[in-house]
């Protein structure tokens, strides 16, 4: 019987054996990820474990991403810890405003095809895109990493989606992913990996694969993984990763699980307020009022997310008493919108471009809390009740061209029905 | 491992522990103050009746969307011997074995409350006497077992730095 790539990637870091689903297995890390939401408890649990050296240091993170910048004494003093402790270990450092872990990490060319790579996050899954098994961990693993490299992992069943047809212009990876989540359900596939490939997968550029990745949390998938292909491999190479070890499922390869879904007739989608799971055709809402429209996060805040709203708002001006924030994934990623003119028309068109960071998804730096009554369209992952710091306000989910769309009529708007907009333009720079 | 018996304490399905046992409801309280509050909003009097040693049993996805490590401090805290649930969030269930405490992927639904549950976790067996109850379940791995053995990942490391299991004192215990 053949391997998924779950069961690849665990067996070839387990002592190059034969795994199969549901084995516990002891494997070696690549790569690791600490962001300082989650810096406290697990430099708390290496003082305990009470190392002599952590020779993994110099091969983990240290992000300064979601108190970006810190709200308070206590966020500053853990990033002061962070720097510290970095500075002592020789652990890598993303400080205030580099971006977010998700994106930093892949940019840094800290990972490669076929590696396995551990964060303290969830979302830890965006490294599926290239072809890596990442998933997220606890400070306890963390500091386990560290002191060995190693870690012990439960190998997952996988289900494979295997996506036919292709996106049509102004449907994207996110609408994509959210009638998946329609279909299969918050936590649909939960300690599950999910293989996605077929000719929509590989017709998806990087930052859109990356959403795709990314998303998989919000079904509660342990990973998410693509194959790779030439797009991988250079995107990779200019960012000097290591040398990439592609991995593929056998043919008879055993799942979970097999779903198939052609996308071409896939229109753009919403998720309605609170409840990421339930999901309609933006077509379908009629007349719902915004007040507040956010593009940003780890899962909708790179450069073809920029490039989608420019193509709405470009030369226009957002509703009346809309108010629309938009925070870049990375330092990296605010730079090249820079270049391309996308900061200044995005300003222009009555946005406000914060400093790369997690600053949209969720209320931790306490600067964007909505109103009691406020609706806020979101290209976050996430809209559980307070999401944004004040329950009684709304969150949908969509795409960075929807919340652009949206932001221009001040209601819930399909972006393939703005004038002028011209989608072709993106996503062929990338 | 030696086996756990204990009381049957039962929760629902889809439990969120972040919301029910750590700081995220109970905002600015220490652990302890969490321990005489935990699961108040689905069991009024849960804790009160709790003694140290009893089991949890709960429903599907126990522990979902929990990811903190410190829902799992406050059960070592109330004393949970082990939990027993149809399915569990992923990252609570990895928290619980590297904090010392068993977890077991099994379906109960014949139980009731204060039922006596026998669980033999290095052979795979769960008994509920008084219902004629037995049920079979995979047996955790050598690695898992030797974890929750040595109290948690950390005094497992402590012990073994180099993750190298040594069955006859790990596991047989
Ligand atoms: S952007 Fe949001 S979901 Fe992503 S890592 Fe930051 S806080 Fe988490």
């Amino acid at each position: 019987m053949g391997s998924t790539i779950a069961e690849k990637i665990l067996g070839a870091h387990a002592g190059s054996r034969p795994v199969r689903a549901g084995d516990v297995v002891v494997a070696a890390v690549d790569f690791a990820m600490l962001h300082d939401a989650r810096a406290a408890n697990a430099l708390k649990m290496v003082e305990k474990l009470g190392a002599a050296r952590l020779p993994f240091a110099p091969r983990t993170a240290l992000v300064l991403d979601h108190y970006s910048p810190p709200p308070n004494p206590e966020a500053a003093n853990i990033h002061r810890a962070m720097r510290a402790f970095a500075d002592d270990h020789g652990a890598v450092l993303y400080d205030v405003g580099d971006g977010i872990c998700h994106q930093v990490l892949p940019e840094g060319g800290h990972l490669t095809c076929g590696d396995l790579v551990v964060g303290t996050d969830t979302h830890s899954t965006t490294y599926g895109a290239f072809n890596a098994l990442g998933t997220g961990v606890e400070g306890t693993d963390l500091s386990a990493v560290m002191m060995t490299g190693k870690l012990w992992f439960r190998v997952p069943e996988t289900i494979r989606v295997e996506l036919k047809g292709r996106l049509q212009p102004g449907v994207w990876a996110k609408d994509l992913t959210l009638r998946m989540l329609g279909r299969l359900g918050a936590e649909g596939a939960n300690y599950r990996a999910i293989e996605y490939q077929g000719p929509a997968v590989a017709a998806m550029e990087i930052d859109d694969r990356m959403t795709l990745a990314n998303h998989a949390a919000e079904l509660g998938a342990k990973a998410a993984l693509l194959e790779a292909d030439e797009k991988t491999f250079a995107w990779l190479e200019a960012r000097g990763a290591r040398e990439p070890s592609p991995v593929r499922a056998d043919p008879d390869a055993s799942y979970r699980e097999r779903i198939e879904m052609d996308v071409t007739e896939l229109v753009p989608q919403v998720a309605r307020n609170h409840q990421i799971d339930d999901v309609v055709g933006v077509p379908e809402v009629k007349n719902q009022r915004i007040d507040y429209a956010l593009i940003g996060t780890c899962t909708n805040g790179r450069l073809d997310d920029l490039r989608q709203a420019v193509a709405v708002l470009k030369g226009k001006r957002i509703a009346k008493g809309v108010r629309m924030i938009v925070t870049p994934a990375s330092r990296q990623v605010w730079l090249a919108a820079a270049r391309e003119g996308l900061i200044e028309a995005l300003t222009a068109a009555g946005a406000s471009v914060e400093a790369a960071g997690c600053g949209t998804c969720v209320n931790i730096t306490g600067h964007l809390i909505p109103g009691d009554g406020d609706v806020v369209i979101s290209s976050a992952n996430r809209n559980f009740k307070g999401r944004l710091g004040n329950p009684r306000s709304e969150i949908w989910i969509g795409s960075a061209a929807t919340v652009a769309a949206s932001a221009l009529t001040g209601h819930i708007t399909d972006p393939r029905t703005v004038e002028g907009g011209d989608w072709r333009r993106i996503s062929k720079a990338a | 491992m030696k086996n756990i018996r204990g009381k049957a304490r039962l929760l629902g399905d889809e439990v969120n522990t972040d919301i029910h046992c750590s700081s995220k409801y109970f905002s600015g309280k220490d652990n302890a103050y969490v321990a005489q509050h935990a699961f108040e909003q689905l069991v009024p009097d849960f804790v009160a009746r709790f003694k140290p040693g009893d089991v949890i049993i709960a429903g599907r996805n126990f522990g979902i969307n929990s990811s903190r490590e410190q829902a799992v401090h406050v059960m070592r805290l109330m004393g949970v011997a082990a939990i027993v649930a149809a399915s569990f969030g992923r990252q609570f269930f990895r928290n619980c074995i590297n904090n010392g405490l068993p977890v077991v992927e099994c379906e109960l639904a014949a139980i009731a409350e204060g039922d006596e549950i026998e669980i033999d976790l290095t052979g795979g067996r769960i008994a509920v006497p008084a219902r004629g109850l037995v049920r079979e379940v995979p047996p955790l791995p050598a690695e898992v077992q030797a974890i929750l053995a040595a109290g948690g990942l950390i005094p497992f490391l402590k012990a073994h730095p180099d993750w190298k299991i040594n069955e006859t004192a790990d596991t047989r215990r």
